[in-house]
């Protein structure tokens, strides 16, 4: 078995990450992530980076900014994960804001705006996708399949906000599928 | 026009410089931090309801436009939440309007980054807890209902007639049939713009 590399220190978590968030300029955050982190730098096997991914998805917050503060508090606690979240962020966030210094304070001409409107019905397609993309994992269970029906209504048609449909229908989602105890 | 006049008469925009309201707005996102399900894009209805319903800072126009931006920009798209505080500030100058948005993101991103150190730390003990089997199980199919919620609401702001509606159809299949990037979506809806085939 080889050594693992001796655990990166901030300034090692931090460049690492910016790593991941300049290679990904165009996308595939998540694999850039694992090629850098597992292969690259070697900070971790990977099953170790794929449990990170696992408890990334499961808790709230964006998967992504999650595994890195997932890597960066395995290492070195709360700073290194703010290291990381550091390193994940600050230019594509800087990028973003610069970006929007320019629609909202550049003024627009027609033809920007008519860009803008073409763009914005690819958005909400790839928005609509978002659904889809998760439905098939439970297509089978007719439970879940009336769960999601139940808060697509409230939401829709009954304009339920998110905080209190979540405190509602959580709780009962949770006890229906509490895991039994049928194996020894 | 008088539309306009009549519908921000009736929203009337929050005042940040009022401390308590400020206050108030960095509650609510501190708040929806830890609901943030799904990887954060159930969240979209709610900043929607916050910028354009409740606080007044943005029309749906332009909600649907800072969306767009912040999909097609590197990065994680919640990054939007940095937008959605620029606009809040946005009449008191690009200062302010930066100094707003990198407090919204900070706001957003507190909560949810304590509780993810916790859990990082604790992974081992909380894998095989029964609770944790309960929440990934039971949060999935309403995480599920939310995210069709919240793609019903973008097509919305975003799409008034028919041709805009179809290009939005389109890209949701090749979303999902297809491995293109979404970036070529958005430049050849954006040419389609350009040229006067789609339109608000």
């Amino acid at each position: 078995m080889a050594e693992d590399a001796p655990a990166p220190t901030h300034l090692q978590l931090f460049l690492g990450m910016q790593q991941v968030a300049l290679s990904s300029f165009g996308g595939g955050l998540s694999a850039w992530s694992e090629r850098i982190v597992v292969e690259e730098r070697q900070w971790m096997r990977k099953e170790e980076f794929i449990t990170g991914l696992t408890v990334a998805r499961l808790f709230p917050g964006p998967n992504q900014i999650n595994m890195a503060v997932y890597i960066g508090s395995r290492f070195r606690g709360l700073t290194g994960a703010i290291a990381a979240l550091l390193g994940i962020l600050l230019l594509p966030f800087s990028l973003l804001m610069l970006l929007g210094l320019g629609y909202y304070y550049l003024n627009m001409n027609m033809a920007v705006d008519r860009v803008l409107a073409g763009v914005i019905t690819a958005s909400a397609g790839m928005a609509l996708s978002m659904g889809f993309k998760i439905a098939g994992a439970y297509a089978r269970d007719p439970v879940a399949m009336v769960l999601a029906g139940a808060s697509f209504i409230a939401m829709t048609v009954f304009h339920v906000r998110l905080v209190p449909l979540v405190l509602v229908a959580g709780p009962l989602a949770m006890a229906w599928y509490w895991p039994r105890q049928e194996k020894p | 026009m008088s539309a306009s006049v009549a519908a921000s008469a009736a929203c009337q925009a929050v005042q940040l410089g009022d401390w308590r309201e400020l206050l108030a707005v960095i509650g609510d996102f501190l708040r929806l931090s830890l609901f943030s399900l799904g990887g954060g894009n159930t969240l979209l209805n709610e900043y929607h309801h916050m910028a354009v319903d409740q606080y007044c800072w943005l029309s749906s126009r332009q909600f649907a436009e800072i969306y767009a931006i912040a999909e097609a920009a590197p990065g994680p798209s919640s990054m939007i939440v940095g937008l959605l505080g620029m606009g809040a500030a946005v009449k008191e100058g690009p200062l302010w309007g930066v100094l707003s948005g990198v407090t919204a993101e900070i706001s957003i991103l507190l909560p949810s980054t304590l509780l993810m150190v916790v859990a990082a730390l604790s992974w081992n003990r909380l894998r095989h807890s029964p609770w944790r089997v309960a929440f990934e199980r039971g949060l999935g199919p309403i995480t599920l209902g939310i995210l069709f919620a919240v793609g019903l609401k973008i097509l919305r702001i975003s799409d008034h007639d028919t041709p805009a509606y179809a290009v939005s159809l389109v890209v949701c299949v090749l979303m999902l049939r297809t491995k293109i990037s979404p970036l070529w979506f958005m430049a050849v809806a954006g040419l389609m713009g350009a040229l006067g085939l789609v339109n608000r």
